[in-house]
């Protein structure tokens, strides 16, 4: 038998800023800006709800953040920190599910509880349960929300924020999403929600009113799309992908927007030294590299490349990611930041080649390798990197000349 | 005349017109009672309510107290139960296990998302904590918060036998005011099992079981699973059920144990011994 699904939707509200405010309990009295200091034209990497309300915004220039929240405490971002936190909240979901998909680093968590009834009771209690100990454990207090899809407990969790539960029983999705405004739908770009603002209609009832034949004249493929949306249908799963099989996916917020190329590359070599040694942690290969450009006028453009064998080697996932590099870059616009997502991942073969003296360049490549990734272990992953992301982070830390 | 399902006329009430008893279970949206048989195979949770009145006159709405109570889903769950059908309501657990400087303003959230169940409203469950005890400081929040619940039909479950006391009792008959009698396991520290009336026009039993071993697990799953034999409800209808309907002339019973449906199991069983009591 099908059972319900039942998801619950956990979300840390300003992910940076409550971490933040764990690490140093002063900062609950004041309004808190997380952005990288020292530059010019750096950008708001998160704010508190205080700040929120005095008009600063995810992206926004942080000299402007700053001139509209004069209080507040500016703080750099620390990725790690807040990785680490992730994966606090993270270990207290996997206690009721092995299906929990989450962000990077954003305090999103989706928790599949579907036929854990008999083993953990009903949803909402295990719901309470994990925000308990997230907040006894942790010193986070995340909103919770439970439904039967992905979609509408994330639009529950949006009407709490910054703090509460909602839940919505299975089969009342559609009359719950119907008085709610369009732009609470997750998934809608700027354009689709100005667009329907355009035809006057500002509700998800009002969307839900047209079949969707109507909704193909103005939009197109997205007719399905938002058709379902507005029904409050979404049968996307909750991934769960043990981390095992996750994508190796990470991200270079640039100080400042840039579209100069050495400091692009630089923060690509960064992103692969990252990916390398995750990946030969794991045991494993890539076979495909992509690359995620976020522009400064908030487009992006995804472009990948790929290879038959697969790959764990910092200098062949370089190649790779540059080509892919090559293939995204295609506007002059200051970029805001770079993603690399290493994907279509397989175990590394532990054979041995037939004719070893043809491989000696790469088991070259293979030791230094190793040797580095040891070296990070024990001391850090800042203190050895190849030359290229030394100078461009300038932190005077020792560097390593690789040859290609 | 058709009898209403769980719904049964005891002997009794503080008239001698008798008291109206109604059955019932807490919370009646479990996919466990799926699997067990209580609701037929491939049922949804949406129409659940539905077959669950076939069955029983009242339901305790338990999810309230995880979240706060909002008009438009009670509206909607209301309009699926039968005309006859009555809901308790528990308060919300920001103003029970909770509790911060902001309660006021969650009573008042509370009070205005269960307008659409007022005219079929029993009561609302004020579920107290076992670490609630009779404090200077907490008997002062529970009379500032029965103050604000003035209007409405409550009954006070508590957890801690520091409560257990007269002049507590005399102080809910001048409210007005029900006590829940429990039924639960016998645990040093736990509000015993009383049939003391506080309020002339209900009584309010709650049925937990009495699974000693998994009552302080903190696993409803384990906290809940018992299953009420004959003889220990035949006791309760020998002995305390004549008692409390004796002296008020209404009577809700719910039963908590909802682990593997044993809750509307026990629910039915209970109900033929009354009926069986009182027509035989």
């Amino acid at each position: 038998m099908l059972w319900e699904r039942t998801l619950l939707h956990f979300n840390v509200a300003d992910f940076a800023v409550a971490v933040e405010r764990v690490v140093d309990q002063t900062l609950k009295r004041r309004p808190v800006i997380v952005a990288p200091l020292g530059s010019a034209r750096a950008v708001v990497y998160d704010m508190s709800e205080e700040a929120y309300q005095s008009g600063v915004r995810k992206g926004m220039a942080l000299c402007q953040a700053a001139r509209l929240c004069r209080e507040a405490a500016q703080l750099p971002p620390r990725p790690e920190l807040y990785r680490k936190a992730m994966q606090g909240v993270l270990k207290e979901a996997r206690l009721y599910s092995p299906l929990v998909e989450h962000g990077v680093e954003d305090g999103h968590i989706f928790v599949d509880v579907t036929g854990t009834h008999r083993l953990f009771g009903p949803a909402p209690d295990v719901g309470l349960r994990i925000r308990r100990q997230v907040r006894d454990g942790l010193g986070l207090n995340p909103i919770w929300a439970l439904a039967s899809n992905k979609l509408v407990a994330k639009v529950a969790s949006r009407l709490v924020k910054p703090v509460g539960e909602y839940i919505v029983a299975p089969g009342e999705e559609e009359a719950f999403l119907a008085p709610l405004a369009v732009s609470l739908l997750p998934g809608l770009t700027v354009r689709e929600v100005d667009r329907l603002l355009e035809f006057r209609i500002g509700t998800v009832g009002q969307l839900a009113g047209l079949s969707r034949q109507q909704l193909m004249v103005p939009f197109g493929s997205r007719s399905t799309f938002l058709h379902n949306s507005s029904r409050g249908i979404d049968t996307s799963q909750v991934t769960g992908m043990p981390l095992e099989t996750a994508p190796i996916d990470c991200e270079h917020v640039f100080a400042s927007d840039t579209n100069d190329r050495q400091e692009v590359e630089a923060a690509l070599l960064k992103l692969v030294a990252t990916a390398g040694q995750e990946l030969r942690n794991r045991g494993q290969v890539a076979r495909r590299v992509g690359i995620w450009l976020r522009y400064a006028d908030s487009h992006h453009i995804v472009r990948q490349a790929s290879t038959h064998t697969g790959t764990a080697s910092d200098f062949l996932l370089r190649r790779l990611a540059d080509l892919a590099l090559e293939r995204a870059w295609l506007r002059r616009t200051r970029l805001r930041g770079l993603r690399l997502v290493c994907d279509r991942l397989h175990r590394q073969s532990s054979q041995l080649s037939l004719f070893p003296e043809t491989k000696a360049r790469s088991l070259r490549q293979e030791r230094l390798l190793g040797a580095m990734d040891t070296i990070r272990s024990r001391c850090g992953q800042s203190l050895i990197g190849r030359g290229k992301i030394v100078s461009a982070e300038n932190h005077g830390t020792v560097s390593v000349a690789v040859s290609n | 005349m058709n009898r209403q399902p769980g719904k049964i006329l005891l002997a009794g009430g503080p008239d001698k017109r008798g008291c109206d008893i109604f059955l019932g279970t807490s919370g009646y949206s479990y996919t466990e009672w799926v699997d067990n048989g209580f609701y037929p195979p491939g049922t949804k949770s949406a129409t659940m309510l539905e077959l669950y009145s076939r069955c029983f006159s009242t339901v305790e709405l338990n999810y309230v107290w995880y979240q706060m109570a909002r008009a438009e889903p009670l509206a909607r769950m209301a309009a699926k139960a039968p005309q006859h059908f009555r809901f308790s309501s528990k308060l919300t657990r920001t103003m029970t296990h909770e509790r911060d400087s902001e309660w006021r303003a969650q009573l008042q959230l509370y009070r205005e998302g269960i307008v659409p169940i007022l005219e079929r409203l029993v009561a609302v469950l004020v579920q107290l904590p076992p670490d609630f005890d009779r404090t200077v400081g907490n008997r002062r929040y529970l009379a500032e918060l029965l103050d604000g619940l003035q209007g409405l039909p409550v009954a006070v479950e508590f957890r801690h036998a520091s409560w257990a006391i007269d002049s507590v009792f005399k102080e809910l008959e001048r409210r007005r005011v029900t006590l829940v009698t429990v039924d639960e396991p016998e645990l040093p520290g736990l509000f015993p099992s009383l049939d003391v009336i506080t309020n002339p026009d209900l009584f309010y039993v709650r049925f937990h079981g009495r699974n000693e071993s998994g009552w302080r697990s903190d696993n409803m799953q384990k906290k809940f699973d018992y299953d009420y034999s004959e003889n220990e409800l035949f006791l309760w209808c020998e002995q305390k059920l004549p008692q409390l309907a004796a002296h008020a002339s209404h009577g809700v019973i719910y039963f908590n144990n909802h682990v593997r449906a044993q809750a509307p199991n026990n629910a039915r069983r209970l109900e033929k011994i009354l009926l069986n009591r009182a027509t035989g």
